[in-house]
């Protein structure tokens, strides 16, 4: 009696960057049978991540998630990175996590998995599975901790004797330090390093001293592997209110380009960027609770209809990119975007701006295939305070925008870091 | 033209120092039977360079390769599809720098690359370099450099030491629950127990088994001889047949050099019904001379092809015998420059006793002109001789292996992936819907 050999699961390259696709195949099925492919993750943080597409395989006996359409599951049709993007916590989870990693040098390890039929497979054994590595730093990348002139922060170098263009990497008002963002930059040839700004365990608010950050700036700048004029800014939600002040009001940080996602540039008053996190909230009261959810976005529109202080946009002098998603509940970036190319046009500077909108994306736009919270646990900054705040965003559609932007930022950031652009006149 | 654009295009500075290029390898992680892409780009236009690689054996030697490059006109090249104009190779060659590995100058003689652990990666750092140079000349510029790893073993991969009714040998099993087709592995008579094939095998979902058989310490009697007989080479199959994530029936044997007889050997045992065989470069006969040291002192670099060619003669009516009755479909593949076993004349003669037995839809021969004797794993570097160990130790003797390394690099990556696609065939067959339909037609 023949002993029947299961389906054979492949995924190729088995261990990748977290920004690069990877293959899944699944062969010597019967022809035309229904199956689940299901991915499972356990984070640092012990909870259990899973993504699952319903397929049929061919007359071959195959599936393949890079070329056949998922008819269900957590995302459906033709996506080739739809079970890392479309992971969701498995029911029964705690509510409103996020996934973030922590430690950048480890990969991550995700169990590929095909199950028979349709139906609900977490009870059932799977036919074949395979293990996927998803790394966040290549090797030979270097990871240095940062602690000199008071300056914390976690710099990456990439491969090789240099010497390298570089970034400063601001994250939001969630505070504390995500280095992996800076690590990914890293393996594309860009040093970098994340700034930690905001202590997640400051119990009163810290006045942002504007000097922290160009001594920061400074600390790339002078780096023996790093061009000093090839020195750019990335930073997310707040963290682009800190690049367009830094960029605009700081006169010894020139960066060579910056780069805004979900875009904020109203400051708490005038001449500083003090207690923004904590100040806005209480002044203006038009903060939504939906169903225990806390939603920001209408308080930043009467922010900036009031017209409140904001940032200088108008003296920038370098290359920008906004990147923003049309469903941002957090704050209106949108039309922060709007009102930064006005500032702009005014100064007779638009052609510095490039600006991507992306329609149905929230306000956490992250490196490539990293799955989708639209509300997820949010800790006021400066409060012992945990909500849950509305990030917004459609699964699908912020996936792709993570995709697209990032390939974008890459390709922004090469053209005027590694590329030499002329002066031809843009008259 | 307004005073404002003028400035905002003035303050698009031009900087005083340029970037390095950037060097890339795609993926950067690979297992050692997959191809990486290396490119670079921001390179001033058709310039002059050399991407050098270099990386270190398990026991500390150095080995690289270099190949001389011209970027294109936007500044940027490409191996999978541009020339290399001299170094370790030419021509378009992707895999080239890996390939192409020798020794770097000052390293010991005799080397052959084979990896001990295969539970760590090769780190092999790929470097650009100003000009067409060799890397070893002085001085050198090193513009860009990337780091890439090549894993002999893929992610949920298990590697089990199995030492169990007298069996040494190291089991490697997929991820997953199985039950998996699998591989008995045997290598040639310089010993110990290589298990980068087998792991390689399991990365792509075939449980393998590496067999020792002489030259290991936990073997019985005398390092220089075969201590075991039949009785252990049939354990070892049955061994996995037995194992339960293992298909009992769907269980095949590959061997080079003396592992060769030994696969065509174990499948006429008593009891050992394998689904299918895959012999390199390995003879159809054997003889208890061939394992006395004296037979060789006399061999400093003459090829082992002579002496085996003498044996056959000698051995022919025992040989037919055996390979009459293998029942399974065989693959014979032959390094045409192989100067240690007489290849090509093994490969007519198993040609000829399975034609006469009836059974030539059974053979399927791989021929590689310009291979030699080691045909591995592919993207390998090979060694046209090196020192290998005939006890004692004091006797190492430099062996003529053969082959020539561009076409043995063809041969290794060709016959790999036909070594796959035989064991595809044969140890997990596709339920297509005409079986399916014979299937249920006989119920």
């Amino acid at each position: 009696m023949s002993q029947a050999v299961p389906p054979l699961l492949s995924v190729r390259p088995s261990r990748a960057l977290v920004d690069e696709k990877f293959s899944v195949l699944v062969e010597n099925l019967p022809p035309g049978c229904p199956v689940t492919i299901r991915s499972l993750y356990q984070s640092e943080d012990k909870d259990f991540w899973e993504a699952y597409g319903h397929y049929v395989s061919n007359h071959k006996g195959t599936v393949s998630v890079s070329e056949d359409i998922s008819l269900g599951g957590t995302y459906t049709g033709k996506e080739a990175m739809g079970l890392l993007w479309s992971m969701r916590p498995i029911p029964g989870s705690r509510k409103g996590l996020r996934l973030r990693k922590k430690d950048t040098c480890a990969p991550m390890l995700v169990t590929i998995s095909v199950y028979s039929g349709h139906g609900d497979v977490r009870d059932q054994a799977p036919l074949a599975s395979a293990l996927v590595e998803r790394w966040h730093v290549a090797p030979g990348v270097q990871r240095i901790e940062i602690t000199e002139k008071g300056v914390r922060g976690t710099l990456f170098l990439p491969p090789g004797p240099g010497p390298f263009p570089a970034m400063l990497d601001l994250w939001g008002g969630g505070g504390g330090l995500q280095e992996y963002r800076a690590a990914l930059l890293a393996c594309r040839g860009f040093a970098s390093l994340a700034l930690e700004y905001l202590k997640s365990n400051d119990t009163k608010p810290k006045g942002l001293d504007m000097k922290y950050f160009e001594t920061a700036f400074e600390i790339i700048r002078s780096h023996p592997q790093v061009i000093p004029d090839r020195v750019g800014i990335i930073g997310l939600c707040f963290g682009t209110l800190m690049t367009l002040s830094l960029a605009a009001e700081c006169p010894t940080i020139k960066p060579r380009c910056i780069v805004c996602i979900s875009n904020i540039h109203s400051k708490s008053n005038e001449n500083t960027i003090q207690e923004f996190p904590q100040e806005i909230p209480e002044k203006y009261n038009k903060i939504h609770m939906m169903e225990d959810v806390v939603v920001w976005r209408d308080m930043g529109l009467a922010v900036l209809e009031v017209g409140h202080p904001k940032v200088k946009v108008g003296n920038i002098d370098c290359p920008m990119l906004l990147i923003n998603g049309t469903d941002d509940q957090n704050w209106p970036t949108v039309e922060v975007a709007s009102d930064i190319i006005k500032t702009m046009r005014e100064a007779g500077k638009e052609s510095l701006v490039t600006r991507l909108d992306y329609p149905d994306a929230g306000h956490l736009i992250e490196p490539p295939f990293s799955p989708h919270f639209r509300a997820a646990n949010f800790m006021l900054h400066g409060t012992k305070k945990k909500v849950m705040m509305l990030w917004g965003g459609k699964t699908k559609p912020h996936a792709d925008a993570q995709e697209d932007s990032w390939k974008k930022i890459l390709s922004f950031l090469q053209l005027h870091l590694y590329g030499a652009p002329s002066l031809k006149a843009n008259l | 033209f307004n005073l404002w654009a003028v400035r905002a295009v003035r303050a698009v500075r031009v900087s005083s120092i340029r970037p390095a290029p950037l060097l890339t390898a795609t993926p950067v992680r690979t297992l050692v039977d997959e191809q990486t892409c290396i490119k670079a780009s921001f390179l001033p236009s058709n310039h002059p360079v050399t991407v050098c690689a270099r990386m270190r054996s398990d026991e500390g030697d150095l080995w690289q390769s270099f190949a001389h490059y011209n970027s294109n006109s936007r500044g940027t090249f490409d191996l999978n599809s541009d020339l290399s104009v001299g170094g370790s190779y030419s021509g378009c060659e992707p895999m080239g720098l890996f390939w192409s590995m020798q020794p770097a100058p000052g390293e010991r003689d005799g080397l052959r690359l084979r990896k001990k652990c295969v539970e760590s990666p090769y780190t092999v750092h790929i470097s650009l370099l100003e000009g067409h140079v060799s890397p070893n000349q002085e001085p050198v510029k090193e513009l860009a450099a990337v780091t890439a790893e090549r894993w002999y073993m893929a992610p949920g991969v298990k590697r089990q030491e199995i030492r169990q009714n007298g069996l040494v040998g190291t089991l490697f099993i997929p991820p997953g629950p199985g039950p998996f087709p699998a591989m008995l592995d045997m290598w040639g008579m310089g010993g110990g127990l290589p298990e980068y094939r087998s792991s390689l095998f399991a990365s792509r979902g075939y449980a393998s088994f590496c067999l020792a058989y002489v030259g290991h310490k936990d073997l019985p009697g005398p390092p220089n001889t075969i201590n075991v007989g039949d009785s252990y080479f049939q354990a070892a199959f049955q061994f996995l047949q037995d194992h339960s994530h293992i298909a009992a029936d769907k269980v095949g044997i590959v061997g080079l050099s003396y592992g060769c007889y030994l696969t065509f050997h174990t499948a006429t045992l008593a009891g050992v019904k394998p689904a299918c065989l895959i012999g390199i470069n390995g003879p159809v006969g054997s003889s208890r001379e061939l394992l006395r040291v004296n037979a060789f002192s006399f061999m400093t670099l003459l090829s082992l092809k002579h002496i085996l060619c003498i044996l056959q003669i000698l051995m022919k009516p025992l040989v037919l015998m055996q390979l009459e009755e293998i029942t399974c479909p065989l693959m014979f593949v032959v390094g045409e420059d192989d100067m240690s076993a007489s290849s090509i004349e093994n490969a007519d003669l198993i040609e000829e006793t399975l034609r006469a037995a009836g059974k030539s839809h059974l053979f399927t021969r791989l021929s590689y002109p310009g291979a030699g004797h080691l045909i591995e794993p592919p993207y390998s570097p090979m060694s046209r001789a090196s020192f290998w160990a005939v006890k004692p130790k004091k006797r190492e003797m430099m062996t003529l292996w053969g082959g020539h390394p561009a076409p043995h690099a063809a041969a290794q990556e060709d016959a790999w992936k036909k070594m796959l696609e035989f064991m595809e065939l044969n140890l997990r067959p596709k339920l297509t819907a005409s079986v399916l339909h014979v299937k249920a037609k006989r119920q």
